[in-house]
């Protein structure tokens, strides 16, 4: 991320007042998500907008109205469509990258059960003794990580059943499968903005999705596992 | 206004198929190149372009053959499940009774097609297009203006009727009476069924037999999204933004009165 704008002192710029304090130029930065990563992420991030905003207009009777002429619904499988190719493409690209992802959403130790006894304290209080350390995502991420693979699959499968088999008395399930699918993720995705953009302990991180670098300090103490072990390689 | 239904009367239907032509022509739908199946019951189905159709349905055998002629349409129930589904309103109730239809509304989510029990809603487009779901409107632009509908009108056996349903049913009650001496099983299908259609047919046999559901329903598949799952999204929506809204202002004042502390 190449910003031009030298923030005057005293000042801040506006996009920083939206997302918090960038690290600072003279901090250790570490690289937390390649551009692959990131580009995967901002395409998901861009079509699930799309995907929740035409669907939920069919589910919101006063919106409904939206929906009229079929554009909406053209919009949805059309951004459907790009997001199950990207993350194929990228699957392709990166297939082991992919793997080692996708199996570390199913790693849980007992430092994920001490996050949970922890997480209150932790979120609402900033208790941060008993958060044991966490290693690249913590639980919270690895449990939002779950959701959107698992969630992600029903929703292509309903989708398609939906998409391609009006007719089919399936459909009326995949309907209410897709329906349950669109709650449980849409609430979650409020959750997962809310984490990275404005929780006063999160503050600022929204960037490391941006530029892929997080400042070391936020490192070793979100992140300590992952932390330790990449500044162990680096030595 | 009074409620208006369309009398079919299969004993009296000849299977010319003019109905089926006349429907096509007045709603300006184009003909379908199809292939010869080995009957004449053609378009084989339903489709954007095909709102009626009529059934020929062989039954028995050697001896005691029957040919009956059945018709597959619309048949604006007055609890429509596709009315039910529709998230644009785009499917509704019209003052006279029957399912009107406003295409520009459609949003082509499909839900009425799986909902019908009658299997009557047809998609028209691509998957990957713009679609709308099409049906018969039962010549709404004609009957609001005091015409018949256009199968109705063409008809020349007089198997078709229109005008008030009270009116229909009695006619159509007295034709199942006078039927009964020669078909035992004769019967009037759609007085009562998804709280009476206003399309009623009279069939010399069990409605099975025309390709009818004995007992249409509205699944609960087809309403659980919007019953149970749409006030669900709204707990669990409502729950998400108040349970961050207050994560804001108590992690906000603990967070800061902790870094000033230190």
């Amino acid at each position: 991320m190449t910003t031009s704008a030298k923030a005057k002192p005293g000042s801040t710029p506006a996009s920083e007042v939206i997302f918090g304090p960038k690290p600072g130029s003279g901090e250790k930065v570490l690289t937390r998500y390649s551009k692959q990563v990131r580009i995967l992420h901002w395409v998901t991030a861009i079509t699930w907008t799309i995907l929740f905003i035409t669907g939920l207009i069919l589910f919101v009777p006063a919106f409904s109205g939206a929906a009229e002429g079929s554009i909406t619904t053209l919009l949805h499988h059309w951004a459907a469509i790009i997001v199950c190719v990207w993350a194929g493409v990228f699957f392709v690209l990166n297939p082991k990258g992919s793997m080692e992802g996708i199996k570390f959403a199913f790693k849980w130790g007992k430092d994920d059960i001490g996050w949970a006894k922890a997480a209150v304290g932790y979120y609402f209080f900033g208790k941060e003794d008993k958060m044991p350390p966490q290693d690249h995502m913590n639980t919270g991420q690895k449990m939002w990580w779950v959701l959107v693979l698992g969630a992600g699959a029903l929703m292509v499968i309903t989708g398609i059943i939906m998409m391609f088999f009006k007719t089919s008395g399936a459909f009326m399930w995949a309907g209410t499968f897709h329906a349950l699918g669109m709650v449980v993720l849409l609430a979650m995705a409020l959750v997962h903005v809310y984490l990275s953009v404005f929780h006063p302990k999160m503050r600022g991180i929204f960037w490391s999705m941006v530029n892929g670098k997080v400042s070391a300090h936020y490192a070793e103490s979100h992140h300590k596992k992952w932390y330790d072990e990449v500044t162990k390689h680096k030595k | 206004m009074a409620e208006k239904a369309i009398l079919y009367d299969a004993s009296k239907c000849t299977a010319c198929r003019g109905c089926q032509i006349a429907c096509k022509e007045w709603n300006q739908l184009p003909g379908e190149k199809t292939t010869n199946r080995g009957t004449i019951e053609n378009p084989p189905d339903l489709s954007p372009n095909t709102w009626l159709k009529m059934r020929f349905i062989e039954v028995g055998d050697d001896g005691d053959f029957r040919w009956l002629f059945g018709r597959q349409s619309c048949m604006h129930c007055t609890e429509a499940g596709c009315v039910e589904v529709c998230p644009t309103k785009a499917l509704y109730y019209h003052d006279m009774g029957f399912v009107a239809y406003d295409k520009d509304k459609c949003s082509g989510c499909g839900y009425c097609v799986a909902a019908c029990p009658f299997n009557v809603p047809r998609p028209s487009g691509s998957p990957i297009g713009i679609r709308h779901t099409t049906k018969c409107t039962m010549c709404q632009d004609r009957v609001v203006e005091g015409d018949l509908p256009a199968c109705v009108k063409t008809c020349l056996s007089g198997a078709l009727q229109f005008g008030d349903r009270s009116e229909m049913l009695a006619l159509g009650k007295a034709r199942v009476s006078a039927l009964k001496s020669k078909s035992p099983k004769a019967n009037l299908y759609g007085e009562n069924e998804l709280g009476g259609l206003h399309v009623l047919y009279v069939l010399e046999d069990e409605p099975s037999v025309y390709g009818l559901p004995v007992d249409p329903k509205i699944t609960v598949a087809a309403t659980a999204w919007q019953d149970v799952i749409r006030p669900l999204g709204w707990a669990v929506a409502g729950a998400a933004v108040l349970g961050l809204g207050l994560n804001y202002i108590i992690a906000k004042r603990k967070i800061q009165l902790k870094s000033k502390g230190e």
